[in-house]
């Protein structure tokens, strides 16, 4: 069985910011290397990532989380059959729901009694944990939800495993690549086709505080001084991110094609590409609207392979010195330690290569592969992906 | 009998042994639930299969570099509604490095070899996001024992961290080993994987017994001049 493995590297630097936060407000850091380096969560960048896939992808391609299933599944409902009225519709949603995934889906007890004492009538049930359904399941849900509305309980008695499967199959775009935990039903997990790692910068670092005043502006007239004062935290780094993705996982997640005219390796090709751009471009949001760190990557190295993913965070272990700029140094760094890893471990010849860059300091990276624009490389790492994992007739 | 040699080396590593609900935290060694989880992702097992041949092996971790503990404070949001969902607290190993061994039938042995070389499922330190910084096998070790196999291993500590005790021609590594049956000094914790199950993980207690080894320091600087008391010659009281 031919195997694919992508690995996706990116140096990017950004400025003063704070773009993922502790519970004191610090921005995030770790050691390695013996030094304290800047640290970018992977969470906060697989959620940037994902929300980019908003301007990448189809709404039907992408799932939703929500405790409301029963209420989204009514609007699908009532597409199907209008005359469908609405508490009958959230019956037919929560029991289909619940047959589906396992979970209890019920009108949450608080709200239900505020109902009470305030005189309404029940709202909507809701799961009690989040759920992560695609438009795709939640349509082949909606219609089953009508098929069976006559005795909706009994009908899905009969029909669970129908059920089960619809919920199981045709995984959206994100729950395909990040996966979806549904507490109470195991066996409509999702194992994450995409590995992320914490991004570290590959300098040391030291947080800093900048203290700030407002002016009252409306206050011309008491003593002079400020309105209010505070302080933010901040730093500014170079940083090294890295993911890798299970494509053969992400194509069984996917399932196959859509349509009967299109290629089978369709959906896989839109969700490498999608990741890919997604990864790249995104930046988690904190402090954005302070800072202004609105930064694209210097350089990103994505590999295709065929045995096992390589981080290069090792590169970087011993930290890039202060005081001279980062990103020549990392690119060097990167280059050689890119060539000594993969001749060490036997690598380099099943492996194909693409980069881009910017500007002079990254030019050592230059050689590693084929050098395309971020437009030109998406399409070339989605291409070959496809064709890798195409069936062989 | 053979031992298969590891190596997990990351910026961080995770290794809960009694994480639940928000708080997750990390021993401060690899678990055997951790490694022989590893190793099943690595051959492609399913979440419910049986482990009993991977956890009938000798297991032992050695502490090359012991690294430190980080703190992570998550958030999470609502993605409909915006509302925080509950605050989750995680803890890492940051820059930490060990050696783990598996020791047993040399068939096994082999294709878990195999499996690490080309894995089926994505391997990682513990926890997803925790990918190893370098590539994991460290080859196969014809060896009487376990203990013999990780007192042979070279240190595999970075070059910063040998450099940093180079005033120590050895290094004085900590090893927790499997304990034989019945060891009444063994500690014992609760990381033998009998199921894997995410509808029912079950782990039983294992016996550990800790010791230490000695290994060279690569970056040693020259032996001092042995003591030299020269006016010991001159003799009298």
């Amino acid at each position: 069985m031919s195997r694919t493995i992508l690995d996706l590297h990116v140096l990017q630097t950004v400025p003063p910011s704070n773009i993922n936060r502790d519970d004191t407000g610090a921005p995030k850091t770790a050691v390695y290397g013996g030094a304290r380096r800047s640290r970018v969560s992977s969470q906060a960048w697989k959620r940037a990532t994902r929300m980019a896939f908003d301007d990448l992808l189809d709404a039907g391609e992408l799932g939703v989380r929500t405790k409301r299933v029963a209420e989204l599944l009514t609007e699908r409902i009532h597409k199907i059959d209008t005359s469908i009225e609405e508490r009958e519709a959230w019956t037919l949603a929560a029991e289909t729901v619940q047959a589906a995934t396992g979970s209890k889906i019920e009108v949450p007890k608080r709200k239900a009694d505020a109902a009470k004492k305030n005189g309404q009538p029940d709202p909507a049930p809701e799961s009690a944990y989040l759920m992560f359904l695609s438009a795709r399941q939640l349509d082949a849900l909606a219609e089953l939800a009508v098929e069976g509305r006559a005795d909706i309980k009994a009908f899905l008695k009969d029909n669970k495993k129908r059920a089960k499967e619809l919920a199981d199959t045709r995984h959206s775009v994100d729950i395909a690549l990040f996966g979806r935990m549904v507490a109470d039903g195991a066996d409509v997990n999702v194992d994450a086709a995409a590995q992320v790692a914490h991004a570290i910068s590959v300098h040391p670092v030291e947080n800093e505080s900048d203290y700030y005043t407002a002016v009252d502006d409306e206050n011309p007239d008491e003593e002079t001084g400020a309105g209010m004062i505070g302080t933010v935290e901040f730093n500014s780094a170079t940083l090294y991110r890295y993911a890798a993705l299970d494509v053969d996982l992400l194509s069984r997640n996917l399932g196959e094609g859509l349509r009967e005219d299109e290629p089978v390796t369709e959906p896989l090709r839109r969700a490498v590409e999608a990741f890919v751009r997604g990864f790249v471009e995104s930046l988690p949001t904190g402090k954005v609207n302070t800072f202004g760190n609105h930064t694209l990557p210097d350089a990103v190295i994505v590999k295709l392979r065929r045995t096992r993913p390589v981080s290069f965070v090792g590169a970087f272990e011993e930290p890039v010195a202060l005081g001279s700029g980062h990103v020549r140094e990392a690119s060097q760094r990167l280059a050689e330690y890119v060539g000594e890893v993969e001749a060490a471990y036997g690598l380099a010849d099943d492996t194909e290569t693409w980069v881009l860059r910017v500007g002079p300091n990254t030019v050592k990276l230059a050689d590693l592969g084929t050098e395309l624009p971020l437009g030109e490389l998406v399409t070339a790492v989605g291409t070959a992906t496809a064709e890798r994992s195409a069936p062989t007739a | 009998m053979s031992a298969l040699m590891l190596q997990l080396a990351g910026p961080l590593q995770a290794w809960g042994s009694a994480a639940r609900f928000a708080r997750r935290t990390t021993e401060n060694a690899p678990t055997k639930s951790g490694v022989i989880g590893l190793l099943a992702a690595a051959q492609g097992r399913d979440r419910t299969e049986d482990l009993s041949d991977l956890t009938a092996l000798d297991f032992g971790v050695r502490i090359d570099q012991p690294g430190t503990r980080v703190r992570d404070y998550q958030t999470a949001h609502h993605l409909d509604t915006d509302r925080s969902m509950p605050v989750s607290e995680r803890f890492y190993l940051a820059d930490a490095v060990f050696v783990a061994a598996v020791a047993g039938d040399d068939a096994l042995i082999d294709r878990l070899h195999d499996a690490v070389r080309a894995p089926v499922y994505l391997p990682y330190l513990g926890r997803r996001s925790c990918p190893p910084a370098r590539p994991i096998d460290l080859g196969v070790r014809a060896a009487a024992g376990l203990e013999d196999a990780l007192l042979a291993e070279e240190w595999h500590a970075a070059a910063w961290y040998q450099r940093k005790r180079r005033t120590e021609p050895t290094a004085s590594l900590t090893t927790l080993v499997d304990a034989a049956p019945g060891d009444a000094r063994a500690d014992s914790r609760r990381d033998m994987p009998l199921s894997f199950d995410p509808l029912h993980r079950r782990y039983a207690l294992r016996g550990v017994r800790i010791h230490t080894v000695e290994v060279a320091n690569p970056w040693a600087r020259r032996p001092a001049a042995p003591d030299h008391d020269p006016t010991s010659l001159l003799g009298g009281d």
